[in-house]
């Protein structure tokens, strides 16, 4: 029996579509292992006796020890850290979040003289050149030189795109409602907060996303304004105990893994929020 | 002008600016009237050495930059600040594109895989910095032992030659995913219909991407490429965190960190040239922004 010249080439395109198939697969686990194997490495060395890991860096763990973590916890003051961070991040994104709404939403319904001037402002803004030199004199002269709330408005004063987001967001809303809760009495700040902060959430949680991620990241600012120790967020204090033990690898991995591994948990729970708002930020800008 | 309708007819104009006021204080405060003033004391001597005076130098910060001794040093930032920029918006969007258009196809955990590569956006750079520096430690790292094994002895992120490629490589890694996350929502907003439409018509892989995929994702890619001039540009923290400053991998943004606070090689703080790096490194973001900006805008208005 031969098959006809249709099976034959039908057969032949399944073939080559799952080729093509495979090839797709292959190619995205290639991708998974160059993101994922240096946190398995970093897991793997973590688990390690430093012992151990100047016999032979490479090879997997044998005997798995928490020993680097408990001394690490010891040694650093990563709970500490923690908190500062997550303080940090909240304050600074929150209030620059809430800013951010403020301003956008006169903006957007033209309340306030001069709104396309403000509104222009903001989008210029991302293009400013740096002014680390000139912001470190003004905050000198402040006095708000290595003090926490010092540190919280500055990074609360990096809006960036937001109350760009937020306008854009609020000019789609219909404004029958101002009127109509006016008419009823609702106070200015009553209305937003009660009504607009609810209606817009998805631009705020974007907002407060995109600040966030900028915030709990940074390490110059935390470098130049923070000399504290105790003041210090997660990120400066890891680097000042990579500079104080940066020849224990097997340490410095427990205390990396300390600091990676609630971030990839909070990821994991939040990862719709986190990348939802990211890209809505990026795409509307 | 609209009028605000809440409040008493006294009240119901000023209120508003009552909102705006602490936002726009803290704003222009911090980060538009400092970026303005850099342009002022990029003439002058400020040195960042506290209760020391400063005063006007005219052009001689630009001179020294363009015109001295260390001026083919810093015409090799601005080299390194281009091709830094380069491959960040050239580089990372191709393979951004790449992965994404993979990971649009039908297959099984894309969801899984695109958190994957997003993940380092969230682990922040330290944490990044220090993986890296650990799997690419030149003393026993996995990286080093494949590479002894064929006969090369390198020391990675501390090679003055490789330091900085690898640097670029890493800081690709990292922000990999955020491009990807904007083309997958780009792509996911081309309407199927048309994509089988051109199927219908005969048209292949290439021919579909090429005629009614790119254009469609004309928004993600303006994004993207903007995202990554700017970006480019303020991106300096994991440059330091993986080399420190060395100066054979000093950008133009990481200059003006360290000449602020005598972090480079030369250790006095100078924060007069600082700001006169400052204003190069912005009159460079305007001379490609710009036109990039206007391109990029004509493309998009044409479908």
């Amino acid at each position: 029996m031969t098959s006809s010249p249709a099976y034959r080439t039908r057969t032949a395109v399944a073939a080559a579509q799952r080729t093509l198939k495979a090839a797709h697969y292959l190619v995205v686990a290639l991708i998974a292992l160059v993101y994922l194997f240096p946190l398995f490495y970093l897991a793997n060395t973590s688990l390690k006796e430093s012992a151990d890991y100047f016999t032979d860096p490479v090879a997997l763990v044998t005997q798995p020890t928490l020993h680097n973590f408990t001394a690490a916890w010891e040694m650093g003051r990563f709970g500490g850290y923690v908190v500062n961070s997550v303080i940090y991040t909240a304050a600074a994104a929150g209030l620059g979040t809430l800013l951010s709404l403020l301003l956008a939403y006169p903006i957007a319904r033209n309340y306030v003289r001069g709104s396309s001037v403000l509104y222009g402002l903001f989008v210029a803004a991302l293009f400013l050149p740096l002014s680390l030199p000139i912001q470190f004199q003004l905050m000198l002269a402040l006095g708000l030189y290595n003090t926490q709330i010092g540190y919280v408005l500055l990074m609360t004063s990096e809006l960036g795109i937001g109350p760009f987001l937020i306008a854009n967001y609020l000019r789609g809303v219909p404004q029958e409602l101002d009127q109509a809760a006016a008419v009823d009495g609702c106070g200015y700040f009553r209305f937003v907060f009660q009504f607009v902060l609810p209606m817009s959430r998805p631009a705020l949680v974007t907002v407060f996303v995109l600040h966030a991620i900028g915030v709990w990241n940074d390490i110059v600012f935390a470098t130049i304004y923070l000399t504290d120790p105790g003041s210090l967020p997660i990120t400066r204090g890891l680097f000042a105990f990579y500079g104080e033990y940066g020849n224990d690898w097997a340490l410095l991995s427990a205390a990396v893994m300390i600091v990676a591994l609630p971030l990839i948990v909070v990821y994991i729970v939040l990862q719709r929020y986190i990348v939802g708002g990211a890209t809505a930020g990026a795409l509307k800008s | 002008m609209n009028q605000s309708p809440f409040g008493t007819r006294r009240t119901r104009e000023l209120v508003p600016y009552l909102g705006v006021a602490p936002g726009l204080l803290i704003f222009l405060l911090f980060t538009f009237l400092p970026a303005c003033a850099v342009l002022v004391f990029s003439f002058t001597n400020l040195s960042g050495v506290p209760n020391v005076g400063w005063e006007f130098v005219g052009w001689a910060n630009y001179e020294r930059f363009l015109f001295s001794g260390e001026s083919a040093a810093n015409l090799q930032v601005i080299e390194r600040t281009l091709v830094f920029m380069a491959v960040l918006v050239v580089v990372q969007n191709a393979v951004a594109l790449a992965v994404a258009l993979l990971l649009n196809r039908g297959i099984r955990g894309a969801s899984f895989f695109r958190a994957v590569v997003f993940l380092p956006v969230i682990l922040g750079v330290t944490v990044i910095g220090l993986v890296w520096s650990l799997v690419l430690d030149p003393v026993g790292g996995p990286v080093s032992g494949v590479l002894n094994s064929v006969g090369i002895d390198s020391a990675l992120l501390g090679d003055t030659t490789w330091g900085f490629a690898i640097i670029m490589a890493i800081q690709l890694w990292s922000a990999v995913g955020y491009s990807m996350i904007i083309f997958l929502s780009g792509l996911q907003s081309i309407p199927a219909e048309l994509i089988e439409a051109a199927t219908a018509d005969g048209a292949n892989l290439w021919q579909r991407f090429r005629h009614v995929t790119w254009p469609l994702l004309a928004p993600a890619v303006n994004a993207n490429v903007l995202i990554g001039i700017i970006g480019s540009l303020k991106t300096y923290q994991l440059i330091w965190v993986l080399a420190g400053g060395r100066d054979d991998t000093v950008t133009l943004p990481l200059a003006v960190f360290l000449r602020s606070f005598g972090l480079s090689s030369d250790p006095t703080p100078d924060q007069g040239f600082a700001s006169t790096l400052s204003v190069v490194q912005f009159i460079l973001i305007a001379c490609i922004a710009l036109p990039t900006m206007a391109i990029l805008r004509r493309r998009e208005v044409q479908l």
